[in-house]
């Protein structure tokens, strides 16, 4: 049988995961390459929260929410642990009639799937679930204690043993210095440790570093980076008495971290022409810790304050920064370039490890079989060129 | 009791870039943070003043980013900040840099009591407190893993000497390190960093303290960092595997083969 060499560029949780969707197939021949570790860049700074309703996908794609959610409860039924899953309930808060109906069309859609989901409307109910929100300005919360938020890195890695064990290649610590080229196709790709190899398709995972990867075709990414700014904050008293579930507003969210509160900034309320928000950046300087704006602390404050005044004291354990990998649209960039042969996984912005498993099974049809699907259709390099 | 409270910043990770003809750390190359035995010497300054009034300055030697830490330190609970910095200054070993720190204390004010931490995540030498101590003409402690007001305008301070523990009482004014995890630092909060935008926030260059350039920087460094290097690592991990039972026997064939070694 002649097989289909594939090269993937990025062992994140797009890289890994379109991995292992490409190696269930008998007639594919699939190596991935990674500079540092699998899942330990952007991916290892997501909050992996993949939750059955709220507004970080659109509900026109329910579909995908839901079968990322599903491939994870799977993962984790055939190994407790490997997706990295805290069931602590999600709470997604209405501020407005816009946001109450996008909460409601999602817990129809949860309740019609099979899971348990209520738009709750009594304010001390509400606050049995969170003591420490304030229920002033708000018409009500969905709440559901199907779901909560998942481990990105460990999905990765889950991702990445399943492919090796189907047979793929995986090359950590290698770095790739050139895609070839024979005229506009791509050919193959040659890497930091003097390998050189030929592929019929090469595949770029690199999400924050798109735009550098797609230089060496020629290619003009059309991405912005947005700020992904992140607090680990220690609630007073050390210690929550309940259990703090992922709890979404439109422009900030939060979820338990151990004993602490992870909280971030909405990826949906980044404005692209907002230079604090947006730019082009160059994500290996980017530092471990620490890197965020001043303005996030006044912008979180005055949320906590009015949102979930009984956390506003919490002490400051550390932060991060990351950089999201954003298109105009919000919408990632899949499938097929005006290169022929190389093909871009990327632009997933904040919502990477609710699209992925999707995005990777429709691209592995593409790759695989050239079958397209509504989703790629619709999340398409072309609809830039446009 | 007005104390001021020395800090350093140091790198976040060992992803730092080194000067190839100096040795020295290029510190603008990497994210900074306080330096962590100096958040207990900030908690210890803290406390003291919640007991007796006064307040808290923290000072710091370092380019002008290290201003982020001195801001850190106000939003942790200190009063007013100053930072020391000049292009002069740089590269200055723990001699220098003592001089330097006490030149900058003198001439902010007076002190009942200094506070630093016994030693720094990346010089590691604990030299400098002791050192600025002298520069200053006053008694030091150092590494002490306990402070308290005495009577009469002392200070007592608890730490281990010689496989004992000891209790030394000091006449103020004085210089203390204490040791990293002598206490449980408190935390930066959101509101509390607000505020510390406004703090008030010295700067001194050489301008403000006209230090001779015989004393400053490399031209005021008795030592010479001659190289600096990442130590070759010579140990390897084995990942186990295989059952619980299969795993125990493995670690312990593992030890038997070891023991004896150096």
């Amino acid at each position: 049988m002649n097989k289909k060499k594939i090269g993937i560029i990025g062992g994140g949780i797009s890289g890994a995961c379109l991995g292992y969707h490409l190696s269930l197939y008998d007639n594919a021949e699939v190596t991935l390459f990674e500079k540092d570790t699998i899942g330990g860049a952007s991916t290892s700074k997501s909050a992996g929260t993949v939750c059955l309703f709220d507004d970080s996908i659109n509900n026109r794609y329910w579909d995908v929410r839901l079968y990322g959610f599903e491939s994870y409860l799977k993962m984790e039924n055939e190994e407790k642990g490997s997706a990295g899953f805290d069931n602590t309930g999600t709470l997604v808060v209405a501020t407005d009639e816009k946001v109450e109906a996008t909460i409601k069309t999602g817990i129809a859609l949860a309740k019609a799937a099979g899971y348990k989901g209520e738009y709750i409307t009594d304010k001390d109910r509400i606050k049995e679930i969170l003591p420490d929100i304030s229920t002033d300005n708000i018409l009500g919360a969905g709440y559901t204690n199907d779901d909560g938020y998942f481990d990105g890195t460990m999905i990765s890695n889950t991702y990445a043993k399943k492919m090796t064990q189907n047979g793929g290649i995986i090359k950590t610590g290698v770095k790739v210095t050139e895609i070839t080229k024979n005229g506009n196709k791509v050919t193959g790709l040659k890497t930091s440790d003097g390998g050189d190899y030929e592929f019929d398709a090469v595949v770029d995972c690199t999400g924050p570093w798109s735009k550098f990867t797609g230089e060496m075709v020629g290619l003009d990414v059309p991405m912005w980076h947005t700020k992904a700014e992140a607090f680990f904050l220690c609630p007073p008293g050390k210690k929550l008495s309940y259990t703090f579930p992922v709890l979404k507003y439109p422009y900030f969210y939060a979820l338990r971290a151990g004993d602490n509160i992870f909280i971030c900034k909405a990826h949906l309320s980044m404005d692209l022409n907002n230079p604090m928000h947006a730019g082009h950046w160059d994500p290996d300087k980017l530092p471990p810790t620490g890197g965020t704006d001043d303005y996030f602390i006044d912008f979180l404050l005055d949320q906590l304050e009015a949102r979930v005044p009984g956390i506003v004291d919490s002490g400051l354990v550390s932060s991060w920064l990351s950089y999201r990998a954003e298109p105009a649209d919000f919408r990632p960039i899949l499938g097929k370039t005006p290169v022929e042969g190389y093909i871009l996984a990327t632009g997933y912005g904040g919502n990477g490890v609710i699209e992925a498993p999707a995005c990777s099974r429709d691209l592995a049809k593409l790759i695989m079989r050239d079958e397209s699907t509504p989703v790629l259709d619709e999340w398409t390099f072309s609809r830039f060129v446009k | 009791m007005n104390i001021a409270v020395l800090i350093k910043q140091v790198p976040v990770s060992d992803n730092v870039s080194v000067d190839p003809e100096t040795h020295a750390l290029i510190r603008s190359s990497s994210e900074g943070m306080i330096n962590p035995a100096d958040r207990n010497a900030i908690e210890a300054a803290i406390v003291l003043k919640e007991q007796t009034g006064g307040k808290t300055v923290v000072f710091t030697m370092g380019p002008p980013n290290a201003e982020k830490a001195l801001r850190e330190a106000m939003a942790i609970g200190c009063d007013e900040s100053c930072l020391i910095t000049d292009r002069c200054f740089g590269g200055g070993d723990t001699v220098a840099t003592a001089k330097v720190i006490a030149k900058g204390i003198e001439k902010y004010g007076s002190f009942d009591l200094i506070i630093g931490g016994a030693m720094s995540s990346d010089g590691a030498t604990g030299q400098v407190g002791a050192m600025a101590a002298e520069y200053l003409g006053i008694p030091h402690i150092s590494e002490v893993s306990s402070l308290s007001c005495g009577d009469n305008g002392n200070i007592i301070a608890e730490k281990r000497y010689q496989g004992m523990q000891v209790k030394i009482k000091a006449v103020l004014p004085a210089l203390v390190t204490v040791n990293f995890g002598c206490n449980e630092p408190r935390m930066a909060t959101l509101r509390s960093s607000r505020a510390a935008k406004t703090k008030p926030l010295a700067t001194y260059t050489n301008a403000e303290l006209c230090m001779a350039k015989e004393d400053t920087g490399l031209a005021g460094s008795p030592t010479v960092v001659t190289d600096s290097f990442e130590p070759e690592h010579a140990k390897k991990a084995e990942m186990l595997t295989g059952s619980p039972a299969e795993m125990a026997a493995r670690l312990k064939e593992l030890i038997d083969s070891e023991k004896g070694k150096e």
